[in-house]
């Protein structure tokens, strides 16, 4: 039967991805025999002679002579096995594999000018995974003088860096964490349940359970150990004033109202910081620390400011970087950041490191004052109380006195007695006073 | 373009023993007793060899081999050096003795793994005493060098046993005399005395560079600066190239050292089948060069003689179409390598982190449904 | 006839004892390079070798490396088992060639038919006063090839067994020699370790060190002084930088949680990337810190008079401890 072959124009090796038809040496009808040159076609430098692969009958010729053709394209049609009777499938047989289009190189076929920008179909996905991290090698039973068999040793806890990180934010031994992760790692929310005392809130006691054990560990045991060396290292004086804070509200309330200041919330808080970071400017060893080590009293030249935060975890003081060298603007930005920060449970170890002078709002919780303890390290803290509508009293002009409601709060400063003795905690807790008091003061 | 008309030229100092035309001519040095029967079998080479090089071509074209390294031109010094080797001695081509090769009992087949991409040389050099072809030009020569130090040390040297006895037989081309390890393979050769043979085929081009760019003297007269003695030989004349090679692979054996022989040929065809010599040559030197046919002689030589039958060319023609339709189907079935054997054969030994290596690629091949062939 | 030695020897004698012992082994090992018959080799290593075996068995060579090289192929086809020395590191790159491109490769070529069990010796490192190319660390651009194998001892008793294990091989073996510590002394061992293993050579709980050749001396004396500091290294004699022994390096990291790296080599893209890599991706979820490589520095090896603060010491090592265990 017809056993027809198609030739299709391969590259013939000066380069090129397609040819210009010259001559044909053979007609339809010839009997050619293998490597019987068919067709001269002409590149881009010389004319080429292609030899036929295949002995028969030339069926038919695809290109005419003055064409130019795209390799790949059939040129020719012979039959191998001419003289057959039987009509039955039609030509296409398995033709020549013409070669996929490649620029040819003087050392090889040269590189495929197809593109694949796709995936292929697989039969099975065989994608390594994270678990592959934990495979041990099997022992090399072939070598004879192998080693032993290396099993690998009980090793310490697994956890991913960032995890590892988080626990050491939070204080928190990783080898007392149960681990949940894959393949026996700690994860991320292993160490938060850690951190909340292992246990996703208080537990409800029942009736006739008589006691709660809370484990002391994570944030509060760092917080007390904190507190009781503050406490019982530097003698803590606290000093009280209570002042009338109307012109600062007002002056609140123009700030807030500016375009600038739209996106920030401007609290109250936010002057105490200011009139803080101005009055320790007038008293310096307020923002500084008692190297006991050292023999030394270190006057900072700068402010970390530290604000109180009250998180799920315990009390948590961050600090704001540099806080004097800022605008009011930015040190509101500060303060939202810092606060949104501690309240999701993000705030980093060197965020509450580096502080120099702290600030505590005990006036959120409604409360008027207190007797602040020093953050170790800090030689002054500073307690903001609520601000309230109070009867004061108001000295007119010529010298009448009335009584009437106005913002009232009442501030408290704790200083370490060892480098700020009273007439300098005085100094600095009336300068922050006068600021708050009488705003325009600040212009000074 | 300059014109290279050296190649033109008949060259003084060159040992003939066949002209163009056929005619047998005599050198004092080289006496070769050689019946007619042995020319022609010689006949029978140089044709077959040619087929397989044309055969090689037109796979080229059609596809089938990457590209092919043409001999076309240098049959006679490839078949006469090859014919000179005793089954012992050790040759040491580097990627276009398709000649020797033929000569040593590779089959042809074995050959085009290499420059189809099915393998990365084929075969075993202890099959046939023929090392694989080397593609860093000239590297070879050292092998060979040291692989003649072996033989010094296997005591194969001088013995007298004809059996026994071996040499060693380095090809390379006139470029590659350019290389260091050649010229170093030269100098551990005379210090050594070594029973090596420097086959050098000057077909006058290294790709597009003639060689008067490789040297301002003629090749084999390098070898004097070396301390051991060059000739040249009409790398056209098949029966010069036997005899010369015969007697130089005979005193290596005889521990006389090594020898330089340069045979001046030419090479018809492009570097490789995708160079373009109408870049840096002219038409007419072929032209000229194809008086000098190595095949046309021999056959005026055996017809003028009326040394063979009526039936003997047309006999060597029908095996020269036998062993194209051999080349032929068994390049398209050539198989591919499997991807284990990628790794299997980089060390004796393989390492763990190999292993590993090896069975991600093996996974990942089998998990493609369409291989890029 | 030559006997394991049991007293303190120096690591030159000890290459030389094992060349002996190889070379008595089997009459297929030759030993070739400049200097090495007459004169003994530069530094001795061969010394008295020549007396023994003749000149056809220790060979001295014409002043070429790839000829030393090439030739050695040639040889190695011919049945031989060559080892070759190249006088001092900074002078393989007339040899790297065949190194590269016939030596690492004919194996792969000749489908596993033919075998290059050739050995090169390189004296490496620097430490020693010298002059310009005798100093350097080039294990890196070897390691990065297929087809060879890359080993390095660092005390008199590795050097007995590895020389010999190397030579044995069928694979081809660059056998890097810490050429500061020829002149160190060390007992040699009754038995050998398997060539391609690291060996733990200070057991410790703080922290993994590896090293090879040279610098391992140093960091162990890096983890003495850490001891009396209160921490307690591990320390790991690399041995094999190609194929890597990644079980050692591995359970030891699972153990210590941290890793540093230690070579006179240059830092980019060098042992130590390579160590960093594999260890970060197996033992992940092991680390503690990152990963830290006390190295050269990424410049041409200095003149002399300034080599001990360019190469890792004592101190720079200690540091990158200290760095390490501060995460």
């Amino acid at each position: 039967m017809a056993d027809i072959k198609q030739f299709k124009l391969p590259d013939v090796g000066e380069g090129l991805t397609e040819a210009d038809i010259l001559t044909w040496h053979v007609a339809v009808g010839d009997v050619v025999e293998v490597n019987q040159i068919l067709i001269e076609v002409e590149t881009a430098k010389a004319a080429v002679e292609l030899p036929s692969p295949h002995a028969g009958l030339v069926i038919a010729l695809h290109v005419a002579a003055g064409e130019t053709v795209d390799v790949g394209t059939p040129i020719i049609s012979i039959d191998a096995a001419p003289g057959a009777t039987v009509r039955d499938s039609p030509a296409a047989d398995a033709a020549v594999a013409a070669p996929p289009a490649r620029q040819p190189v003087l050392v090889g076929y040269g590189p495929r000018t197809e593109t694949t920008a796709r995936r292929r179909s697989r039969t099975e996905t065989v994608t390594p995974s994270a678990h592959a991290a934990f495979n041990v090698p099997p022992p090399d039973v072939e070598s004879v003088d192998a080693p032993p068999v290396h099993h690998a040793p009980a090793h310490r806890v697994l956890a991913k860096p960032p995890v590892r990180m988080l626990a050491k934010s939070l204080g928190i031994d990783l080898g007392t964490v149960a681990p949940t992760g894959p393949n026996g790692t700690v994860s991320r929310e292993d160490v938060a349940y850690a951190a909340n005392g292992g246990a996703p809130g208080a537990p409800a006691a029942a009736r006739g359970v008589r006691e709660t054990r809370i484990p002391i560990k994570g944030v509060r045991k760092h917080m007390a150990a904190a507190m009781v060396s503050s406490a019982f290292t530097a003698p803590h004086v606290t000093e009280f004033i209570t002042i009338d804070v109307s012109a600062t509200m007002q002056l609140r309330d123009r700030v807030a109202a500016r375009r600038e200041f739209r996106d920030v919330k401007v609290s109250p808080l936010l002057f105490v910081a200011k009139a803080v970071l101005m009055a320790a400017k007038r008293t310096p060893e307020i923002n500084g620390t008692w190297d006991d080590q050292a023999g030394e009293i270190v006057l900072k030249h700068y402010v970390n400011l530290g604000i109180a935060a009250a998180t799920d975890r315990g009390l948590i003081v961050p600090n704001i970087k540099d806080a004097d060298a800022m605008s009011l603007l930015e040190l509101g930005q500060a303060i939202a950041e810092l606060t949104a920060t501690a309240r999701s449970g993000k705030t980093l170890p060197a965020d509450m490191t580096g502080g120099t002078i702290t600030i505590t709002n005990v006036g959120v919780f409604g409360v008027d004052t207190g007797t602040p303890i020093l953050n170790p390290g800090e030689a002054g803290i500073v307690a903001f109380g609520a601000v309230r509508r109070m009867p004061w009293v108001v000295t007119a002009a010529d010298g009448s006195e009335t009584i009437e409601p106005r913002w009232v709060t009442q501030l408290a400063v704790s200083f370490d007695h060892r480098l700020v003795d009273g007439q300098q905690g005085s100094q600095f807790l009336s300068d922050v006073a006068a600021v708050l008091t009488d705003p325009g003061l600040a212009l000074l | 373009m300059t014109e290279h008309v050296h190649a033109v030229h008949p060259e003084p100092d060159m040992v003939q023993l066949l002209t163009p035309e056929g005619q047998r001519v005599e050198h004092p040095d080289y006496p070769l007793q050689i019946t007619d029967d042995e020319i022609a079998a010689l006949y029978r080479d140089l044709v077959l060899v040619r087929r397989i090089d044309t055969e090689a071509i037109a796979l080229q074209r059609q596809g089938e081999l990457g590209l092919w390294a043409s001999l076309l031109g240098q049959e006679a010094a490839q078949i006469g050096a090859g014919r000179a080797l005793r089954t012992q001695d050790m040759a040491f081509p580097s990627y276009r003795e398709h000649g020797v090769a033929w000569c040593r009992g590779v089959d042809p087949l074995v050959l085009l793994g290499l420059f189809r991409g099915t393998n990365l040389g084929g075969f075993s050099p202890y099959d046939h005493n023929f090392n694989l072809y080397t593609i860093v030009i000239g590297a070879q020569a050292l092998h060979a060098t040291g692989y003649a130090m072996g033989v010094m040390r296997d005591g194969a040297v001088g013995t007298g046993d004809a059996e026994r006895d071996t040499a060693v037989l380095a090809f390379f081309g006139d470029g590659a005399s350019s290389q260091g390890d050649v010229n170093e393979a030269f100098v551990w050769s005379a210090a050594g005395n070594l029973p090596i043979v420097f086959f050098c085929q000057n077909n006058q081009w290294a790709i597009s560079e003639p060689v008067t760019t490789q040297s301002r003297v003629p090749l084999y007269r390098r070898a004097a600066g070396f301390g051991f003695p060059g000739v040249r030989v009409d790398g056209n004349d098949v029966l010069a190239s036997l005899a010369v090679t015969r007697k130089a692979l005979d005193d290596a054996r005889n521990a006389q050292g090594p020898m330089l022989i340069e045979a001046f040929t030419y090479r018809m065809n492009p570097h490789t089948t995708s160079d373009d010599p109408t870049r840096y040559r002219l038409a007419d030197e072929t032209e000229t060069w194809k008086l000098k046919d190595p095949i046309a002689r021999v056959k005026a030589y055996l017809t003028r003689q009326a040394a063979v039958s009526h039936d003997f060319f047309d006999d060597v023609e029908r095996e020269s179409q036998a062993l194209a339709e051999h080349i032929r189907v068994g390049c398209r079935a050539l198989p591919n390598p499997t991807p284990e054997s990628v790794f299997d054969d980089v060390f004796c030994d393989m390492p763990d982190e190999l292993r590993e290596q090896r069975d991600e690629f093996v996974a990942f091949v089998g998990s493609i449904e369409e291989v890029t062939a | 006839m030559s006997e394991e030695p049991k007293t303190p020897v120096t690591m030159a004698k000890a290459l030389n004892d094992g060349l002996r012992k190889a070379m008595e082994a089997d009459a297929k090992v030759v030993i070739m390079g400049e200097d090495v018959g007459k004169l003994g080799g530069v530094f001795r290593i061969t010394d008295g070798l020549q007396k023994d075996f003749g000149e056809h068995r220790v060979i001295d060579t014409p002043l070429a490396e790839s000829g030393i090289i090439g030739t050695a192929v040639g040889l190695a086809i011919r049945g031989y088992r060559p080892v070759c020395e190249i006088q001092f590191d900074g002078f393989v790159f007339p040899g790297f060639d065949q190194i590269v491109s016939q030596v690492a490769k004919i194996h792969t070529r000749s489908a596993g038919l033919v075998k290059m069990p050739i050995t090169i010796r390189i004296p490496f490192g620097g430490g020693i006063g010298a002059v310009e190319h005798h100093s350097e660390s080039p294990e890196s651009y070897f390691a990065h090839a297929p087809g060879l194998k890359i080993v390095s001892c660092s005390n008199p008793s590795d050097a007995f067994w590895m020389i010999q294990q190397a030579i044995a091989s069928d694979d081809p073996v660059i056998f890097f020699e810490p050429k500061r510590r020829y002149w160190a002394k060390g007992a040699v061992e009754d038995a050998p370790t398997p060539l391609h293993t690291s060996r733990v050579v200070r057991p410790g709980s703080d922290l993994t060190i590896a090293a090879y050749g040279p610098m391992v001396t140093t960091v162990l004396e890096a983890a003495s002084v850490a001891a009396d500091e209160g921490h307690d290294l591990e320390v790991i004699d690399l041995r094999t930088l190609s194929p890597l022994d990644m079980p050692t390096i591995l359970d030891s990291v699972r153990k210590t949680g941290r890793l540093i790296v230690v070579h006179e080599a240059w830092r980019n893209v060098s042992i130590s990337s390579e160590i960093a890599a594999r260890v970060q991706e197996k033992a992940f979820y092991s680390l503690e810190a990152p990963i830290l490589r006390v190295t050269g520095y990424d410049t041409q090896y200095p003149p002399s008079r300034i080599e001990e603060e360019w190469l890792p010491n004592v101190d720079r090592i200690l540091d990158a401890v200290d760095h390490s265990l501060s995460f």
